[in-house]
Parts: structure tokens; C-alpha cells; sequence
């Protein structure tokens, strides 16, 4: 065997007392790849930065990380990683005159290292700035800077969060594509799908500690230890039931959408998004909006929420249309319509307490007494397991997951009768994940959570996850370029998905494919 | 790139359109001065049909219109009018007061530029630490000196107790260059407030661009930190500070009154405090329609810059 490129040996990482990677060791071999798994908090990002030599501010080290040559990275959002002031190329051709050699050779060695990253027009990229390439080519520059370096070790960190099935299958071929020349990948994610495809070596962490570590195989098919257990069936369960389909006509639909088209730019000539798009949300239904990145699922939520001002068509809140402009919009339509945001940080003030915000709907949108509403949000929040003391602290003290709760929370204080959810899951590990989504599932059915709403909220859940949308719909659609390619019954879609772009989507999540066709086969 | 061009088209129809409402804007603010052109030139106890043969002799009894769109009309051809006090043309004044004003502005920005951002680079080098306490200290409290203390007091330690300096330009004239020891005091004053707050704003913008991810990955790969310090990071600090650049090029041009008035300088400043002394209307004029265009190019000029640094900027209109 050869000889392994990087060693972690009982790595102690201590901040303020508090241990955030405690006795975590393994071994990095070339062109193989290591999973570290675990949930956010775990100890894999520090792990991760420690093979790179680089530690939080005021942390205490002990044991040993040995890397045979300084490591690459790939942050989770690659856009990060580059210069926002300097075309692509700029860090690129600083690596490569560490390499010496003339001015030529050095440009040489810079596109053959974006030619083995999978970008095969290394001119095209460049020449640019950041802003101008798109996500995939960003992270395939970053790639290549690891490449050109001749780091040894590729660290990964979370390569495939928040990205769709066809976005995933990308990253995992640009990271087979390393492993290909020889440099080790240590990857950290969540994402176990992508963790068994790439990594044969696999280290599962807990509270900064190795709970369980060997080949992936039997990590992830047998797992012995009982968080291992967990994280696989932390992918949200197949929802089977659901409310009976509305027969007929009878009760309205508590949302209609007739024809919808949107674009971009202030006149109709810029490019469309959404393109004629129609569709249904019973009353006290769940929908499920799927598509790719870029499908134009999300701008359809904001054209609903009014965020989005440019589109035609119409939208039917129970029969009655609903203005264009969040503008133009009652207080009662504001409260009808509720959007939760996918990065639930970026929805609260930094610097008041969340409470203070989550209870602020109440007042706003219903003309709540202020410390009614306090009281109503208090216990909506404990409801959802987030004490008085939490959600007295502002933003910042909350997990992603708590937050993403509270952003729940807030919005339904407002008692919607539509509540848009884009993406509410995505950035979040799969616990929180869980917990998340059995919040959702307890709102349609009004049982197991804080909320039974009076007359019931319909939900539109928009989402690139096509697991998260088996658990909790009771409709999919599927978007894909700015039009529904196939809509119905989310047990119908998933068994018998007759859209070849359904099919590529299902394809693409081999844990997903396998257990909804599994039972129906 | 068409992306660039269309920008570059855009931002360019902005400044037409902001020149255009510059001279609306200065014609507007004179005719609605109290008096006019008239009541000046009729000296103290003006007589009414004095007055109003006077009014007729300059076609000030025609129509607001029929003016604007002559004196428009004039501007397009580079006629700014006549000189009410004596006669000459406009143009005339501000081609003489034009020399001494870019000579200073152009020897402050040549120094400004290096020294600013060298300090606001030093300061960051260490947050916190020796350098940074002691710029921040000196530039926020030069900052806090006006211009006209702070000239009274140069004049007085170097030109009458030291005597190393001349106090004043008089007697020069327009052969400024030819004397640099003239110079230096007016430039100093110049270059004190300037140097402060651009030096500041680099250095605010170096220490986030050094702790920023993308030069951490820099680092990462190896690249010197002196390299990632000025090729790096510094473009990032330099955006804003360009702005704040093109702010001073415009205080410059446009007449540094206080600084030309202390060191008796004969630049447009003066022309300016003349001719509103003597009612000289026209000259008011030319002059506000010159320092609005000023105004206008200096920022079609920086936003180019600051496109190219910070290229996600989009016209702000």
C-alpha cells in the first residue's frame, strides 16, 4: 500500500475549555477519499481547516497533523475562496510562478490545471471575474488552484450542500476527477449519497469525537454505533398518507395560479424566467415545487409573495386575486401570504433578540397587542423546542436549524393561509433537517406541533430535494426552465414519474429511487 | 465585452443628462437672484430709467425663455458671455484663474495618491498595533484642524518665525512653477484633510480585504504576503477610496476659496470671490457651469475606475 499523504494522530482542538475536536484520529491516502461526516457542530470543519495548519483564534492544539506538502481547499461556497477585484486567473498565475519557469510555461501549467478541473476552455475563465462564471465554474477555478499548487490533499468542505441531484453528480465528478490524478480528498459533509460514492474510508464524528471510522461500506450499509444509525435515516421518511384528494370542484383551492410569466430587467423583452405557468394548491394541501437550480422555482415563490414584480398572469388567493406587488398588498393579504427564506440568518436583525422579531408578525400583520403577541410567540417557540432563554438572545446565539424554526414560527404567527417555504432545508444538517420538516408535516395535518391552524395553512414548499418533497407533499410539480414539465399526486410522481426530466431527477438520488420503487414494484 | 460597453454607454447618457441639468440649474438659481445685472451695473443710487434703459440695452426685458435658449445656445459654442464689470469675455477669467487652480490640484493629487494610501497600507499592517495607533491618532486629529487654522498656523511657524517659506503668492503671478517654495505651504494645507480621510478609508478596507477568505486562500497556496497585500487585497481596500478621491479632485478644481484667499493664489477661487463681489453675474455663471461639469466628468471618471475595481457595480441612478 502506499504511503499515506496526511495523518491526524489523536488531534485535541480546544477553544475556551470547551473541546470542539477531542482525540480524532486517521489517515489520508493518495488518490483515495476520506469522509469525515457528522452533523454541523461536530468537529468536521475544524478537522477539516486543522490539515490546512489553520486553527480558531485562541485555540489550544495537542497530537499531531502531519501533511506531506501545504493542503488545498475547497470551501463550501467556492465564491468565497476568490478575489471579488481580480479576474480568475489572478491567484492562479501567483501559484504558478511559485513554480518558477518562464512567463509561458507558468500560463501552460495554468490551463492544464483548468483543463484537468473540467474546465475544458480555460481562456473563456480567465478572463473573468468571479461574479461572471457561474457557481460550478467557481468551484472548478478553486479545484484548479488546488491542482496547480501540487498540494497533496484536497479538503472539501461540504462540496454538495444546498446544490440539486444534477448539481451534485457534477461536483462528484470534478472530485473523481482529482482522486484520478493521484491527490488525496478529505470530504466533509452530510450529504451521505455523495460521501458512499466518492470516499472509501469513512470517519464519523460526534460532538468533536470519532464515534465510529472504517471503509465506508460498512460504515454507512451496518452502522454499529447509534448516532452512525441515525444519520442515513435522517433522509426524511416516504409520507404515505396524507389528506384524501378533494373530490371534485367542491372547496376551493386555496391557491391558483393562471398563466403566470415573469422576467427579469424592467421591460418585458428581458429574459423570462417563468413561461405561461400554471398551478393548484388545495386547501390544506402540501405542494411541492421541484427543479434544478435555476428552474425558476424560487422566482415563482417570490412573484407569489410579491417580491417579484415583474410577471403577468394571475394568482387566486381563494378566488380572489392577489395584487402583483407586495406593495399594492393589504395587511390581510400579507398575512395570507407567508415566504420563509432559505438562509433563515440573513432573514433576522443581527442585534435584536429573536423573540422580539418572531413576535413582531403578530403585531404587525394581525394588530396583536405587543405582549399578547410576545406571550402567543413564546409558547408557539417552546413549542418548537426553543426555550424563553434561547429566544431571548439575538440571532446570532441560534443554530441554523433553530433559526430556520423561528423563521417557521414568525411566519405562521401571522396565520397564513399560504405559506411559502424556498428551500427551508437545504442549508441544514440532516437533524435539523428532520426536525425542520416534521414542523412542516405537523402544519398540513395539524397534529404533533404547536400549530393547529384555525382554518388551515396550504404550504408551497419549494425545494431542488426531491426526498424532503417526498416526505411532506401531497402534490409535486415539477419545474424545469420556467414551465411544469409534469404535475400530480406526489405517490404517483415518484412511482411512476413519466417526464423523462422527473426520471433524471429521481435517478439521480439513488437512496430516493430505490426506496419509493422498492415497495411500488 | 458588450456587457462593459453597455455600462460605459449608460453611464456616459448619465452625465450628458446630469450636465444638462447643471446648467438648467445654475440659469434657474441666478434669475431667481433679488435684482439683477441691471441694478448692479447702476451703481449706488440707481435712477429706474436708468435702469430700464439698461435693462433694454442688455435684452433683459425678453422672455425667460428666449434668454435661457440664447445663453444655452452660447454655452454649446463655448460663449459664456461678457464680463459686466469689464467687458472681457468669461472665458477669459476662468482660462486665467484655470492654471494656478490645476497646478495645485495636480500637485496635491500626486502626492495624495501615495502618501494616503501608503499610510492606510501601514496602519493595516497590524491592527491595533504601533503604527495603526499612531496614524489613526495624527489623521483623526489633523482631520478635526479646518483648513484656514491650519493654514494660519503653517504661515505662522514657517514663513514669519522660521521664515524658511514665503507666507503669501503675491508678486508671482502666473509663473507659479517656476518658484515650488510657494508652493509648498498651500499644498500642505490642501493635502492635511484629504490625506486623513482617504488614508482611513484604505486602511478600514485593507484590514477587511487581509481577513477576508480569498486571501486566506492565497495564503494558503504560498503566495508572499507582501504580494497578497498590495495585488490582492489593496484592489478590494481601493473602491471606496476612489470615490472618495474623486470627492477631492472636485473640491480641487472647484476653487479651493479659503486655501487661494490665505496664499493669495490667483486661481478660480479668487475669480470666483471677485466676481461675487463685484455682481459680476455672467462670470457667476460660467463659473458654476464650469465647476458643475467639473463635477460631472470627475465622476464619470471615478465610476469607471471603481468599475474596474469592484466590478459588480452597477450605474447608481
Amino acid at each position: 500500500m502506499s504511503r499515506p499523504v496526511a495523518r491526524v494522530d489523536d488531534l485535541r482542538v480546544e477553544v475556551d475549555g470547551r473541546a470542539l475536536v477531542d482525540g480524532v484520529s486517521f489517515t489520508v491516502l493518495p488518490g483515495r477519499c476520506t469522509a469525515l461526516v457528522g452533523p454541523s457542530g461536530s468537529g468536521k470543519s475544524t478537522t477539516g481547516l486543522a490539515l490546512l495548519g489553520e486553527y480558531p483564534a485562541g485555540a489550544r492544539v495537542s497530537g499531531t497533523v502531519d501533511v506531506a506538502g501545504p493542503a488545498g481547499y475547497v470551501p463550501q461556497n467556492p465564491a468565497a475562496a476568490l478575489n471579488p477585484a481580480r479576474r480568475a486567473g489572478a491567484l492562479l498565475a501567483d501559484i504558478a510562478r511559485a513554480g518558477g519557469g518562464g512567463r509561458a510555461e507558468r500560463a501552460g501549467r495554468v490551463r492544464a490545471a483548468l483543463r484537468a478541473a473540467q474546465l475544458p476552455d480555460p481562456e473563456q475563465v480567465l478572463r473573468k471575474h468571479p461574479h461572471q462564471l457561474s457557481g460550478g465554474q467557481q468551484q472548478r477555478v478553486v479545484i484548479a488552484q488546488a491542482l496547480l499548487s501540487g498540494a497533496p490533499v484536497l479538503v472539501a468542505d461540504e462540496p454538495t450542500t444546498g446544490q440539486d441531484a444534477l448539481t451534485k453528480r457534477r461536483v462528484v465528478d470534478e472530485l473523481r476527477a482529482v482522486l484520478a490524478r493521484g491527490v488525496a480528498v478529505v470530504l466533509l459533509s452530510h450529504d451521505l449519497d455523495v460521501v458512499r460514492e466518492l470516499a472509501g474510508h469513512v470517519v464519523v464524528l460526534r460532538d468533536g469525537r470519532t464515534s465510529e471510522s472504517g471503509p465506508t461500506a460498512r460504515i454507512l450499509s451496518a452502522p454499529g454505533h447509534p448516532r452512525a444509525a441515525d444519520m442515513p435515516a435522517a433522509a426524511v421518511p416516504v409520507r404515505t398518507d396524507g389528506p384524501p384528494e378533494p373530490d371534485g370542484r367542491g372547496a376551493a383551492p386555496a391557491l391558483r395560479v393562471e398563466g403566470v410569466t415573469a422576467w427579469h430587467g424592467r421591460r418585458r423583452t428581458g429574459p423570462v424566467v417563468l413561461h405561461d405557468l400554471s398551478l393548484t394548491l388545495g386547501a390544506g394541501r402540501c405542494l411541492a415545487v421541484v427543479g434544478r437550480s435555476g428552474s425558476g422555482k424560487t422566482t415563482l415563490a417570490r412573484c407569489l409573495a410579491g417580491l417579484h414584480r415583474r410577471w403577468s398572469g394571475r394568482a387566486l388567493l381563494a378566488g380572489e386575486p392577489l395584487p402583483r406587488s407586495v406593495r399594492d398588498r393589504s395587511r390581510e393579504h400579507l398575512a395570507a401570504v407567508q415566504y420563509v427564506f432559505q438562509d433563515a440568518r440573513a432573514s433576522f436583525d443581527e442585534y435584536r433578540p429573536v423573540l422580539e422579531q418572531v413576535a413582531r408578525t403578530a403585531v404587525r400583520l394581525r394588530g396583536a397587542d405587543p405582549d399578547e403577541a410576545r406571550t402567543e410567540a413564546l409558547s408557539a417557540l417552546t413549542g418548537v423546542g426553543i426555550g424563553a432563554d434561547t429566544a431571548s438572545r439575538p440571532p446570532g446565539a441560534l443554530s441554523g436549524g433553530e433559526l430556520q424554526r423561528a423563521a417557521l414560527v414568525r411566519a405562521l404567527l401571522a396565520r397564513p393561509r399560504v405559506l411559502l417555504c424556498d428551500e427551508i432545508t437545504s442549508g441544514l444538517d440532516p437533524v435539523a433537517r428532520k426536525d425542520v420538516c416534521a414542523l412542516l408535516a405537523g402544519l398540513t395535518t395539524g397534529s404533533g406541533n404547536a400549530f393547529s391552524p384555525r382554518e388551515g395553512t396550504s404550504l408551497v414548499v419549494v425545494t431542488h430535494d426531491l426526498s424532503v418533497a417526498a416526505g411532506l407533499a401531497d402534490d409535486i410539480a415539477v419545474v424545469d426552465e420556467g414551465r411544469v414539465v409534469e404535475s400530480g399526486a406526489a405517490g404517483q410522481m415518484l412511482s411512476a414519474p413519466r417526464h423523462p426530466f422527473t426520471r433524471r431527477l429521481l435517478e439521480a438520488m439513488p437512496s430516493l429511487a430505490g426506496a419509493v420503487r422498492g415497495p411500488s414494484a | 465585452m458588450t456587457d462593459r460597453r453597455s455600462w460605459l454607454l449608460r453611464r456616459l447618457v448619465l452625465g450628458v443628462a446630469q450636465t444638462a441639468g447643471v446648467v438648467v440649474l445654475v440659469f434657474a438659481l441666478t434669475e431667481a437672484l433679488p435684482g439683477d445685472a441691471a441694478v448692479a451695473l447702476a451703481g449706488d443710487a440707481p435712477d429706474p430709467e436708468r435702469v430700464e434703459r439698461i435693462r433694454e440695452v442688455m435684452g433683459l426685458d425678453r422672455p425667460v425663455a428666449e434668454r435661457f435658449g440664447e445663453w444655452a445656445a452660447g454655452l454649446v459654442r463655448g460663449d459664456l458671455g461678457v464680463s459686466l464689470v469689464s467687458g472681457r469675455p468669461v472665458t477669459e477669467y476662468l482660462a486665467a484663474g484655470f492654471g494656478p487652480t490645476v497646478l495645485l490640484a495636480g500637485l496635491t493629487m500626486a502626492l495624495l495618491v501615495p502618501v494616503a494610501v501608503g499610510l492606510g497600507v501601514l496602519a493595516a499592517r497590524r491592527e491595533g498595533g504601533r503604527a495603526d495607533r499612531v496614524i489613526s491618532t495624527v489623521t483623526l486629529g489633523v482631520y478635526a484642524v479646518p483648513e484656514f487654522a491650519l493654514g494660519v498656523l503653517l504661515t505662522v511657524v514657517f514663513a514669519l518665525w522660521l521664515g524658511w517659506l514665503p507666507p503669501t503668492a503675491v508678486g508671482y503671478g502666473s509663473g507659479l512653477l517656476g518658484h515650488p517654495a510657494v508652493l509648498v505651504l498651500p499644498v500642505l494645507v490642501l493635502l492635511a484633510r484629504p490625506v486623513c480621510s482617504v488614508s482611513r478609508l484604505v486602511r478600514a478596507g485593507m484590514i477587511d480585504a487581509m481577513a477576508s477568505s480569498y486571501t486566506a486562500q492565497a495564503r494558503r497556496y504560498g503566495v508572499a504576503e507582501s504580494r497578497i497585500r498590495w495585488t490582492h487585497a489593496l484592489p478590494n481596500a481601493a473602491a471606496p477610496a476612489v470615490q472618495q478621491l474623486a470627492r477631492t479632485v472636485d473640491w480641487l478644481l472647484g476653487g479651493v476659496v479659503v486655501v487661494e484667499a490665505l496664499f493669495v493664489i490667483p486661481g478660480l477661487g479668487t475669480v470666483l470671490m471677485d466676481a461675487v463681489a463685484a455682481r459680476d453675474i455672467p462670470v457667476v455663471q460660467g463659473l458654476a457651469v464650469v465647476f458643475g461639469l467639473v463635477t460631472v466628468a470627475v465622476n464619470v471618471g471615478a465610476d469607471l475606475v471603481t468599475h474596474d475595481l469592484a466590478p459588480r457595480t452597477g450605474v447608481s441612478a
